[in-house]
């Protein structure tokens, strides 16, 4: 929350000349890019993932079963390496367009007609296919824990399965879509790097330039001020828009008969789904997997296993805080019921939506002077100077991947607390226990599958995230995305192929743990 | 679960003592915004011959301000940079300190180091105009790149980049600004495309007839040559040394200064020292194709091999200075949209 | 006349399990009918079964609505929506995103827009609950809610209205008075209904017709007075809970039936067999049969001659005067029984010792009952 709060105070000193200069060169542009990109991907990822939850919760398709985990794989890849791996497979001197030109014979770009990956288009398909997974979890949750009897009631009252589907089903799960599609949103919008790598100038772009090119860290601030307002009024208006209905699920839909597919249906639903694991996985995957068999070799992997004890070490970390802290803003949410304390804990949510290296320079502005007064004091009291401990040490990464992830924590754990019966708040103290022993007697084993989904979650992301850690990391710091950074940078992905397999396969973790733990319910 | 958590904090205050440790007194620690991989073999060799550790940091984004918070506690001696600009910039915000040495004196030429000793260059590269094999040798200069004749036929990264802020921002110094927004306007008119990738990619696209020009650095000829899968692309270029018949090749450094708070002052004045010694000039130059700084250390034999090239000697202070112009430039001409 | 909805060897099966088996009912148009059986007997797989939320697996279903007859077979299925049959589900089922009018004319989609409204407003009025109209699920009580689910299901117009257990979720002292209610505006609407409760008393006040089912199967159907008078199987009885279990034995006499039991012995003219003649009953003397005999409260008295052979185990308080559950003093026997219902105006203390004796004048005896165990 502080961050947010220095950064907004930041832009108090946005200079007006940089911003009326921007306004009337490139801003609008960029404004209209982000505002195209934000709704493209929200709506590819609606058309990912709404379709597929439903072909998974409700049909037969054939090896659903594994296509229920495997639609979850992208959430495994970092967009900046699979926009990286896509915009190289399909430019114009990509290796696809390569094979055409040599197949068919054709010289120059005018002989024919290709689709142009570096565009806005290009970008939103790219990053919904890595995103969508997040709409289709919580879309297929939701589906799956309607009430069975809505629809059959729908049934009866003349509507057929399709029009029950959008009549009903549909508008049911729009909290659930509306969530995901705000995560989607705002993960796209603070990722820079992604849409760097298509060359689409969004808000984002704006952001760097001035702060980087201008040397405006106020106006900076300012814009990014703006880009976290855009989000929420995306938020607050779609919240409004379904204020007054209110979503209970009595009975859980979970031997609902399934809708039996003709032969038609069967194949374009498995077309439908298998493409979108192809394209969000296994295809980055292969491309990933072919360069490691050409360059790595066991040293590197040596060094790669040494980094990657680094990632691991600040992703467990950041998990552990993150999910404690969702765990006891969401706990004691629940145990002082009161609007005003449900704000912060909102608030916090955005930090999700700050672009990581802005997140990163807030941290610094935070913790810097902290740091001052520290060292001023052990001064004063005789010591030497500690160094900066906040600042200039692994504290800051975690705590900045607290703040950017919180909001994943959050909503996971506040899902798990809402699903607890509010009598159980009350029956420990009927039986004489104190509120401390009940949270730990009670929630806490209640909580328990939330609280490892949250851990998880935020884990693959730390080990996900870049810019943060680029920025703040202390001496000889690597993770495996700062080297895979590192080679992208110079071009050279192929050697940091093996890493980035190794950050995938962490990715995975989550999404096996996930799949065991439905089936064992 | 309470055990958990002390276990977990205990761990994790463990884990922070020990990345504060790892800066100790008898090292030297390094701020770079050039990737390790080609500082690395140098710091080694360093470290080889006077036993001084170094310690790394990269990153490209918010070094400076990371410096400025930092202020006098941080730990960083040594910075090292790879664009004119942020030298200044660095120097602007106060975050430098003049060192000087025997060694430094007389090892980098006056036009290549601040007028108060404040930074320091170590290599220079040049912003080459690259040309398709195909259509023959061609003298260039930077202005042609707006000619008609190259409608269509024009690759480029983006034009934020701070190579080609550089570049424009001596363009600014030669003609103007007018001029210079007119020339901008009239280059983005020719591109094949939108400025994306890196400069590599748009030789790429010379090999594959997308364009037949591109602004390049020159280091990256080298590198390309060098590697097995991208050495088709290189020799499907010429790499074209521009402005040869008047003021010269836009040149850029590569450079180094001292942190204004640097805790480990002699040691890095050492590391400054060694960096512009003749071997490790040589090193550096070897290593990323570059054009060392020292006079008399000579670059790589395949850099030789580009042949002898007139650089504009305008000062590097001046590209600094209208950086901020040449970018409020390339937003009104739209540049990269 | 022909019935409304006739249904015939119906069975249904769900993952090899035989749920339902040669279940055969018929019903007039306006007639309603109440399905009662224990949990799991297979009542609300048969309502889900007419509705067509589960297929059949053999039998047929025919639904008149209007002059046509649409028969369902399992060559002839008829998805949900196309067999004009309402529901009213145990928790409403109200789409929760739709306001209360909406959620009444969400079946009307079919018919103008002017009509539709009409209908909603006539619905609205009929059920009082215009001044809900606006208001989301949520902001309504129970019995609000369960008036929108009955207003949304006629506004289609339905041939046949089911109903699950629609009074389940309802406070018990509105529940009467709702069911007359209810069943008053069935009754005015000519609606042919088939409601699903565990309830026997439910079904007396809302029910023209009772169907008993019993593990997939439906035992008895008839007219309530007269499924009570003469229940056909042990499982019809004791669901409706027509009397207590008292074990006996079949004396071996030739001419007479006659039976025997802790309490006392009662003859053949008062006997009523549920099952086949009394020649089967004879053919069974032996042990292995369970006799048992249908005993209302007041087929029980005093007896001043015997002595004492029951023991009061409990005592409440009814309107019907001093309720006693008795248990025989002798527990080592086959015959010992327990929980025997007796009323009586006068007092006793918690383990006094009676004698008692039959004295009703028909007796329901039926060759097998619930096992009641002895007490060790």
């Amino acid at each position: 929350m502080t961050p947010v709060v220095v950064m907004l105070f930041g832009s108090l000193n946005a200079s007006s000349d940089l911003f009326s200069h921007l306004w009337a060169t490139v801003l609008p542009e960029y404004i209209r890019n982000t505002l195209l990109l934000g709704i493209l991907v929200a709506a590819l990822s609606f058309c990912f993932g709404v379709p597929a939850a439903a072909i998974i919760s409700q049909t037969n398709i054939v090896m659903g079963k594994q296509l229920r985990w495997l639609l979850m794989l992208p959430l495994a890849m970092p967009a900046y390496l699979v926009a990286y791996l896509y915009t190289d497979l399909f430019d114009y001197a990509g290796p696809v367009q390569r094979s055409l030109r040599a197949w068919f014979d054709w010289q120059s770009p005018n002989d024919y007609y290709f689709f142009d990956i570096r565009t806005i288009g290009g970008a939103a398909v790219v990053i919904a296919l890595v995103l969508f997974p997040y709409v289709y979890m919580l879309t297929r949750t939701a589906f799956e824990q309607q009430d069975r009897n809505l629809l059959r009631a729908s049934r009866l009252l003349g509507c057929t399965e399709r029009q029950s589907f959008y009549k009903i089903a549909l508008p049911l799960a729009r909290p659930a879509i509306a969530v995901a599609l705000a995560l989607v949103v705002m993960e796209t919008l603070a990722d820079f790097a992604t849409v760097q790598y298509f060359a689409v100038n969004t808000l984002t772009t704006a952001i760097y330039d001035t702060w980087l090119g201008y040397s405006d860290f106020a106006a900076a601030n300012a814009l990014a001020s703006v880009l976290m307002l855009f989000i929420l009024f995306a938020v607050v208006a779609e919240q409004r828009a379904r204020a007054g209905q209110r979503h209970q699920s009595s009975r859980p839909n979970s031997n609902q008969a399934l809708k039996q597919l003709s032969l038609g249906q069967q194949i374009i639903a498995s077309i439908f789904c298998w493409s979108l694991v192809f394209a969000g996985f296994l295809l980055p995957v292969i491309l990933l997997l072919s360069m490691a068999f050409e360059y790595a070799d066991y040293a590197q992997l040596l060094t790669l296993l040494d980094t990657g004890e680094n990632s691991i070490e600040i992703a467990t970390y950041s998990a552990t805080i993150a999910t404690l802290i969702a765990l006891v803003l969401g706990l004691f949410q629940r145990l002082h019921q009161s609007k005003a304390r449900t704000l912060p804990v909102q608030i916090s949510g955005f930090g999700y939506a700050i672009p990581g290296t802005v997140l990163a320079m807030a941290m610094l502005a935070t913790f810097g002077p902290l740091d001052h007064a520290i060292n001023d004091f052990a001064k004063m009291l005789g010591f030497s100077a500690p160094g900066l401990i906040l600042s200039g040490t692994v504290f800051a990464i975690i705590f900045a991947f607290v703040v950017r992830f919180s909001a994943i924590a959050n909503g996971t754990i506040s899902a798990g607390i809402g699903q607890i019966p509010k009598s159980l708040d009350f029956a420990p103290a009927s039986l004489g226990v104190k509120t401390l022993p009940a949270i730990f007697r009670v929630h806490l084993p209640l909580l328990k599958s939330s609280i490892l989904v949250a851990w998880l979650l935020v884990f693959v992301e730390a080990m996900k995230e870049l810019p943060a850690v680029l920025l703040l990391r202390p001496f000889n710091f690597e993770t495996l995305s700062t080297q895979i950074y590192q080679l992208i940078s110079d071009e050279r992905l192929e050697q940091g192929a093996l890493g980035a397999i190794l950050i995938v396969l962490f990715g995975l973790l989550p999404i096996i743990f996930l799949n065991r733990q439905k089936d064992n319910k | 679960m309470l055990n958990k958590i002390w276990f977990s904090s205990v761990a994790f205050i463990a884990l922070l003592s020990a990345s504060i440790n790892v800066v100790a007194s008898d090292d030297v620690n390094v701020y770079s915004y050039r990737q390790p991989f080609l500082v690395k073999p140098l710091f080694d060799e360093f470290t080889k011959e006077t036993g001084i550790k170094v310690n790394v940091v990269f990153a490209k984004k918010g070094m400076a301000e990371r410096l400025d918070r930092e202020g006098e506690y941080s730990p960083a001696d040594i910075l090292l940079t790879t664009d004119i600009s942020r030298l200044i910039e660095l120097k602007d915000k106060g975050l430098l300190q003049a060192a000087t040495s025997a060694e430094l004196a007389t090892a980098i030429p006056t036009q290549f180091k601040a007028s108060d000793d404040t930074w320091y260059a170590l290599t220079t590269r040049v912003r080459n105009i690259y040309s398709a094999k195909r259509l023959g040798k061609i003298d260039f200069n930077y202005e042609d790149l707006a000619d008609k004749k190259w409608q269509g036929k024009i690759c480029t990264r983006s034009g934020k980049h701070p190579y080609n802020v550089a570049l424009v921002a001596s363009m600014i110094a030669e003609h103007g600004e007018a001029d210079t927004l007119t020339w901008l306007e009239k280059v983005k008119a020719n591109l094949a495309r939108k400025p994306q990738g890196s400069d590599r990619a748009q030789v790429q696209a010379i090999h594959q007839k997308l364009c037949d020009v591109s602004l390049g650095n020159s280091y990256y000829f080298g590198n390309m040559l060098n590697d097995d899968k991208q050495k088709v692309w290189a020799d499907a270029v010429y790499i074209n040394f521009p402005n040869q018949s008047n003021r010269g090749a836009h040149v850029n450094i590569s450079g180094m200064a001292m942190a204004k708070h640097a805790p480990n002052k002699a040691n890095a004045l050492a590391l400054m020292n060694f960096l512009v010694s003749e071997p490790a000039q040589k090193m550096y130059a070897e290593t990323n194709m570059e054009y060392p700084v020292r006079p008399g250390v000579k670059p790589s034999k395949l850099v030789a091999t580009w042949g002898e090239f007139k650089a504009d000697d305008l000062s590097l202070e001046v590209i600094a200075k209208h950086r901020k112009t040449a970018l409020i430039l390339l937003d009104k001409a739209q540049f990269d949209l | 006349m022909k019935p409304l909805i006739n249904i015939e060897n119906l069975a249904v099966e769900l993952q090899a399990k035989l749920i339902l088996s040669d279940v055969s009912l018929s019903l007039g148009k306006g007639e309603i009918l109440g399905l009662v059986g224990p949990s799991g007997c297979g009542k609300t797989t048969l309502l889900n079964t007419l509705a067509g939320f589960i297929e059949q697996s053999s039998g047929s279903i025919e639904i008149s609505s209007g002059e046509q007859v649409k028969k369902i077979t399992l060559d002839t299925m008829l998805p949900a929506e196309q067999r004009n049959i309402g529901m009213i589900f145990q928790d409403y089922a109200l789409f929760p995103h739709l306001s209360v009018s909406e959620n009444i004319c969400f079946g009307l989609k079919n018919i103008a827009k002017a009509e539709q409204s009409a209908r909603c407003e006539e619905l609205l009025s009929l059920l009082e609950l215009s001044e809900l109209s606006a208001r989301y699920p949520h902001e309504l009580s129970g019995g609000q809610q369960q008036r929108v689910a009955i207003a949304r299901a006629l506004a289609p117009q339905p041939s046949l209205l089911l109903l699950d257990e629609p009074f389940s979720n309802i406070d018990a002292r509105l529940r009467h008075e709702l069911m007359i209610e209810i069943r008053q505006l069935l009754k005015r609407l000519g609606m042919t209904a088939i409601f699903v409760t565990h309830n026997k008393d439910e079904v007396f006040t809302f029910a023209d017709k009772i169907a008993v089912m019993n593990q997939g199967k439906v035992l008895q159907v008839g007219e309530p007075a007269q499924v009570c008078q003469q229940p056909n199987s042990w499982q019809v009885a004791d669901f409706l809970q027509l009397g207590c279990w008292l074990p006996v034995t079949l004396l071996n006499e030739t001419e007479n039936l006659k039976v025997t039991s802790l309490i006392g012995q009662t003859t053949g003219d008062t006997l009523i067999t549920a099952v086949g003649d009394n020649t089967t009953v004879e053919n069974h003397t032996d042990s292995a049969l369970n006799l048992q005999l249908l005993v209302k409260p007041n087929d029980l008295e005093l007896s001043e001659q015997a002595e004492n052979n029951v023991i009061i185990e409990h005592i409440s308080v009814t309107q019907q005067g001093y309720h006693y559950l008795l248990s025989s003093i002798e527990q080592n026997n086959a015959l010992a029984f327990k929980q025997l219902s007796f009323y009586s105006q006068n007092l006793y203390v918690l383990g006094t010792e009676l004698a008692i004796k039959l004295s009703g004048q028909h007796f329901l005896l039926y060759p097998t009952g619930p096992i009641i165990k002895a007490n060790n």
